[in-house]
């Protein structure tokens, strides 16, 4: 005898119709999302002039380009690269951290869970968002404009920048962390400060390290970036050798960037683990 | 002394709590029993002013709780320790740290928030934590702690705050049986040594008749039972839980169903 459950298809048919028969509504809205995105990139394709034969003339050209790039070679110039180098990544590290050190505050303002009133919360939200619409390359622009070229303008600009971005990534954590914590130490007579510092802090720290350190992984790259509009670094270095056609040499900066930016994602990766890991913090 | 005097918690239109009034003497253990719903949980929160009362009075040996403010509802709400049934520790702080919270308002600011803990008031932390078996944890990480456990703490934190009276929530809500005695043992032990008064909320009525010595039941927010546990009859059970009484008491058992009844008729029965 069998222990299976005896199935009634046709019962269970009639039961539960928009299992069996969904309508014809829900069962065209896959492929009609697709067809809708296919036409979209057609669109694109054709409005943006894509054209074959442009790329297939052109990928002579970065074959040809390929092949001045070997060997890399810096040439005379290796102290002069590493120097820039180094001052590309004081850059990234210099302004993200400024970013972080006056978003931290300004976030705290930002969040639901510490100022409740909206009339409050609004100003800061709507200021954060306009410093974040306006990149990093153009606020480049802007602070060469006000302080001159160099590497100062560079981590002002940094600093901006992501400072609207750490404000509204940290406010998110904030208003993610757990309430239950929170008020733990407000029912055992903590004030308004205890419930941030010891309620909130400890649940928000570990993200915000974690979003400072990847930012410090991607501004060496806006470094690099606004290096070659005039912050100083080693963009601007890369931006000279490419106008001169120095090929050996740009393909050594590359290099470097990319050597570099490898070894900031392995420490970044080391710290992150050390301060999300087992360990108590405060 | 605590005299609870109509005291009614809105949320919008529903009253949570609904012009309950009662005292309290002190070194009682009171339970406050009900289901889930009946409004215990906000009548404790409203005590520790947790939650702001929208009509009555809460007072406390003459003072007004009701109208604390600022420093002074700080230093109520550390004398009305409360004991969560999520425990509310914070998860990544040290135990010893969490225990210490306890202190937050006994001392100036700035060395709390630059945790320069006073010697003494780790060692009553630590004291408090040995008390219930816990020192050796001391520098783990709360999170790391199982239920019974981080009760504990949370009850070594209310400790430290040398509190009046203890207000627990469905403090053994998320525990097991056994972790369920030590945290009541522990309660009904700091009740009994020191004098502390217990108010806890409590739906299982059997835990409720063996520990309390009072019992309050609450139905729709009214408290609508005042008196002794040996007091509480199985027509009062019944109105309380809306339930066949001898399913609360756990009298008699369930009637055990005859055969086994088919897949999905169960639902229909």
């Amino acid at each position: 005898m069998s222990r299976r459950p005896h199935i009634e298809p046709e019962e269970l048919r009639k039961r539960y119709p928009q299992v069996f028969d969904p309508p014809i509504t829900s069962r065209l809205a896959t492929p009609a999302m697709l067809a809708a995105a296919l036409a979209i990139l057609v669109f694109g394709l054709v409005d943006l002039d894509f054209s074959v034969s442009r790329l297939i003339n052109g990928v002579g050209q970065l074959g040809w380009i390929s092949l001045m790039m070997l060997p890399p070679d810096p040439g005379s110039s290796l102290p002069i690269y590493l120097k820039a180098l180094g001052e590309t990544l004081s850059i990234a590290l210099l302004g993200t951290t400024l970013a972080a050190v006056f978003a931290l505050p300004v976030s705290l303002l930002a969040a639901r869970n510490v100022i409740p009133s909206a009339i409050f919360r609004f100003p800061v939200r709507r200021f954060l968002d306009s410093i974040r619409g306006v990149d990093t390359l153009i606020w480049a622009l802007v602070w060469i404009n006000v302080v001159g070229l160099g590497p100062f303008a560079g981590v002002l600009a940094i600093a901006v920048a992501d400072f609207g971005a750490f404000g509204k990534l940290f406010s998110e954590a904030i208003e993610g962390a757990d309430q239950k914590q929170v008020e733990g130490i407000r029912a055992s007579g903590g004030s308004a400060l205890h419930e941030i510092r010891f309620g909130l802090m400890p649940q928000v720290l570990p993200v915000i390290a974690g979003q400072v350190l990847y930012f410090i992984e991607s501004n060496t790259r806006s470094a690099t970036i606004i290096g070659i509009v005039g912050a100083g670094g080693i963009g601007l270095q890369l931006a000279e050798q490419i106008r001169v056609l120095e090929w050996q040499k740009v393909s050594f900066l590359i290099l470097m960037i990319l050597v570099a930016v490898a070894a900031i994602d392995w420490i970044s990766g080391k710290l992150r683990f050390a301060i999300i890991g087992q360990r108590a913090v405060a | 002394m605590l005299v609870v005097d109509g005291l009614t918690c809105r949320f919008g239109a529903k009253a949570a709590v609904d012009n309950a009034s009662f005292e309290i003497a002190p070194g009682g253990f009171v339970g406050v029993i009900g289901r889930s719903g009946a409004g215990k949980s906000t009548l404790l929160r409203a005590i520790n002013r947790l939650v702001t009362p929208s009509q009555g009075q809460i007072m406390f040996d003459g003072v007004d709780v009701t109208a604390l403010r600022g420093r002074e509802l700080r230093q109520w709400r550390a004398r009305s320790a409360m004991i969560f049934q999520q425990f509310n520790l914070v998860g990544r702080l040290d135990v010893l740290t969490n225990v210490l919270m306890g202190r937050l308002a006994a001392m100036p600011a700035w060395r709390s928030l630059s945790q320069v803990w006073p010697e003494q008031d780790c060692a009553l932390a630590m004291s408090a934590l040995e008390q219930f078996d816990m020192a050796s944890l001391a520098a783990q990480r709360a999170d790391q702690l199982s239920g019974g456990q981080q009760q504990r703490v949370a009850i070594a934190r209310a400790l430290v705050q040398q509190p009046d009276i203890i207000l627990a929530d469905e403090p053994i809500a998320s525990l097991d049986p056994r972790n369920t005695k030590i945290v009541m043992d522990a309660l009904l032990r700091i009740n009994k040594h020191f004098g502390i008064t217990v108010l806890c909320n409590l739906h299982s009525l059997d835990l409720a008749r063996t520990y309390c010595d009072r019992l309050i039941g609450m139905s729709a927010g009214r408290v609508v039972f005042d008196g002794a546990p040996s007091a509480l009859t199985e027509h009062i059970a019944r109105e309380l839980y809306d339930l066949e009484a001898n399913e609360v008491m756990g009298g008699t058992p369930m009637p055990v169903p005859e055969g086994i009844p088919a897949l999905g008729t169960a639902a229909a029965a």
